[in-house]
């Protein structure tokens, strides 16, 4: 019996899941583009500037009502912001327990809200510089500019979280973000 | 259930072209919305036709995202059903294979030559992979039809085939 299954798939029984949805997966690389083009490539004081801004909060808030109705994986319910929830996952981590989560792991997940969170407050301070009460106002460019500084340290941690979690647990994120699959190794356990 | 009648790559992209449609009508309800509230603090009232089309126009937009969004939780989950369906029939198969071999007390040796069988190598390429000589293989196979009462490479591949169409009519009886 046993050696029948493990004969009948060429591939040594690694498994395959649907993580994410294609509008978690569409969002996700949306919201990377808008963040390319106005930190690095669109005129700060441009109008094209402030739509791009616009379409991120867009974005964000389109994944927030998701997160209320979507599938399992993409809700509230499956990545819950603990930080007690992180701490485990470090200890764990530094024990050397390699196993795998299905939705984002818990350290995964703090950067999940923050990135969402500074994405928001820049989107907010961003109009308040339109608005004629706030036009010209400097604790409000202030901010807008300290908090892209933030989301760009955010976004590069992110990439190092991602690059580390993919050795770790040896399930490739990217490749899971652009086809939506993770490909569990053989005998890895989930959570 | 429906298992099999659309192929799974037909919904991926059903899927996708759902997700997009979201995201932009999504984008364009939220920009409606936007509008809507500038207007009506310029405005001030409501009775305005411009300003009651948009606002009908938001309400359409809004109710078609979550709509769609309603649409494809209900395909995501299709899908990872027949994703279910499918893993439990490989895991049946996989038993229902075994228990046949276990039936006709195979040895470990003919076990892997008529799993090779079943997967549709010939004699030579058996004889390849087991590094052993076709002659061998040949030795093995015919025992293997002895033991299964088969007469041949066919009729030993059709007691397998004939399980699974049996299996098959069981499940839609059973749906």
């Amino acid at each position: 019996m046993i050696t029948v299954e493990q004969t009948a798939s060429g591939r040594a029984s690694a498994r395959e899941v649907v993580v994410w949805d294609p509008l978690v997966r569409l969002i996700h690389w949306s919201l990377a583009l808008t963040i390319l083009l106005n930190g690095a490539f669109v005129e700060e004081e441009s109008k094209a500037h402030e739509w791009i801004g616009y379409v991120a909060l867009g974005l964000v808030g389109l994944r927030l009502v998701w997160a209320l109705f979507g599938p399992a994986y993409a809700r509230f319910s499956a990545f819950p912001p603990s930080p007690a929830r992180a701490v485990r996952h470090l200890r764990a981590i530094v024990r050397g327990n390699r196993s795998v989560h299905l939705s984002h792991n818990p350290l995964g997940t703090l950067m999940v809200y923050n990135i969402w969170a500074s994405v928001i407050a820049i989107g907010v301070t961003g109009y308040m510089m339109t608005t004629i009460t706030f036009f010209g106002v400097e604790w409000v460019e202030e901010a807008h500019e300290v908090l892209f500084g933030w989301l760009l340290f955010s976004v590069s941690l992110h990439v190092a979280g991602v690059a580390f979690d993919t050795w770790w647990s040896g399930v490739n994120l990217v490749r899971a973000m652009i086809n939506g699959r993770k490909t569990i190794p053989e005998g890895r356990k989930v959570q | 259930m429906k298992l099999g009648l659309w192929p799974a790559k037909t919904k991926e992209r059903r899927a996708t072209v759902l997700a997009g449609l979201i995201l932009l009508q999504g984008v364009s309800a939220l920009f409606f919305i936007g509008d809507v509230i500038l207007d009506f603090r310029e405005d001030g009232h409501l009775d305005n036709p411009h300003l009651l089309l948009e606002s009908i126009a938001a309400v359409a937009l809004v109710s078609g995202v979550i709509f769609l969004m309603i649409e494809l939780r209900g395909l995501m989950s299709r899908m990872s059903d027949m994703q279910t369906g499918l893993d439990i029939a490989h895991g049946h198969m996989a038993a229902i294979v075994g228990e046949f071999f276990d039936e006709w007390n195979l040895t470990q040796a003919e076990r892997d030559v008529a799993l090779m069988i079943l997967k549709g190598l010939d004699n030579d390429a058996i004889a390849r992979v087991r590094n052993t000589a076709s002659g061998t293989v040949r030795a093995q196979a015919t025992s293997i039809y002895a033991k299964s009462n088969s007469d041949g490479r066919a009729q030993f591949i059709s007691l397998f085939v004939e399980e699974l169409i049996a299996g098959n009519e069981r499940l839609a009886q059973g749906a």
